[in-house]
């Protein structure tokens, strides 16, 4: 049930999805994994979105060198906990909701209590080692995991649901090299906005997502492509979860 | 190609991780659509197929 604020503040949504579909957004809770570039434009959107209950985790401080695209911390925020600036500014945009801030790596010790009570992950991570904890953890729970990556100007985007699409490791069975990437705020924000819009799509039950697709951004030559993915039989992370006729 | 460019090659019947290998590609770092489909870099590609080279990002 939304009150008279809230029914103020979402008017705008309210006149796309109804009060039934903001009450949906409310009663969601959603774990963002990381509070970086992908991480800051997913928080940023879900809270003003009204997802009810918001638990962002990341375990860096904030650094200089964050601040041309981790637009959740501001320039006095340096040194400080990424988790703390996040709680900060999500609540800044939006008092309504819940937001838990947790200062802490996402390992396989942490991440059963991290993702407890959660009925989505977001993806925001900077590297596969974790993403594939996520989608383990996700399968195991059969709650969705929305994947978006990104590197200078390309960006990478998917819908994972437990026991109906490609898992991230049917899709991508090995984690590439890691190193150091050039990252571009805009880059961040147009997968981001991807993520959060599949995230709202998918609490509200409408339209179509990107389900066994996995979408391409090429900023730089200004291209949006996809290509289709499918569950693999030999995948170790879902080969052993039945297919299910529905979501 | 992972930089947004097109290359037609001659190809009779070949796998792709050879395809990759010729094209001095590490398939680590890539993921391989063939028709518009990901597949695994064992697969054989032919004349008639058009393969998309992706280059996985990983950045967040």
């Amino acid at each position: 049930m939304l009150d008279q604020a809230e029914k103020e503040r979402y008017a705008r949504q309210i006149r796309l999805f109804g009060e039934e579909g903001q009450a949906k957004l409310k009663k969601s809770s959603v774990f963002i994994a990381g509070a970086g570039g992908l991480g800051s434009v997913v928080s940023i959107y879900m809270a003003a979105a009204g997802f009810g209950r918001i638990r962002i985790v990341d375990s860096d401080s904030v650094e200089l060198s964050n601040l041309n695209r981790q637009v959740l911390h501001w320039s006095e925020d340096v040194g400080r906990s990424k988790a703390k600036s996040a709680q900060e500014t999500l609540l800044g945009i939006n008092p309504e909701i819940e937001v838990e801030a947790i200062m802490q790596t996402i390992d396989e010790g942490s991440i059963d209590r991290l993702l407890q009570g959660c009925d989505l992950i977001m993806d925001a991570m900077d590297n596969f080692p974790t993403r594939y904890l996520l989608n383990r953890a996700a399968l195991q729970r059969r709650i969705p995991l929305f994947h978006g990556a990104i590197c200078g100007f390309q960006g990478q985007a998917t819908t994972i649901i437990p026991g109906k699409t490609a898992c991230l490791r049917c899709i991508f069975p090995r984690a590439p090299p890691a190193a150091t990437f050039p990252a571009l705020g805009s880059t961040c924000g147009v997968i981001g906005s991807v993520q959060v819009t599949e995230a709202v799509k998918y609490v509200l039950g409408s339209g179509e997502l990107l389900l066994n697709r996995l979408m391409l951004w090429d900023g730089l030559n200004s291209c949006m492509d996809e290509v289709a993915c499918q569950r693999s039989s030999s995948c170790l992370d879902c080969s052993a979860i039945p297919e299910e006729m529905q979501s | 190609m992972p930089d947004g460019s097109r290359r037609e090659m001659a190809l009779g019947s070949a796998r792709i991780e050879d395809i990759l290998r010729d094209l001095k590609i590490n398939p680590v770092e890539v993921i391989v659509a063939k028709n518009g489909k990901i597949v695994s870099e064992e697969e054989q590609a032919n004349f008639e197929d058009e393969l998309k080279i992706v280059r996985i990002v990983h950045g967040g």
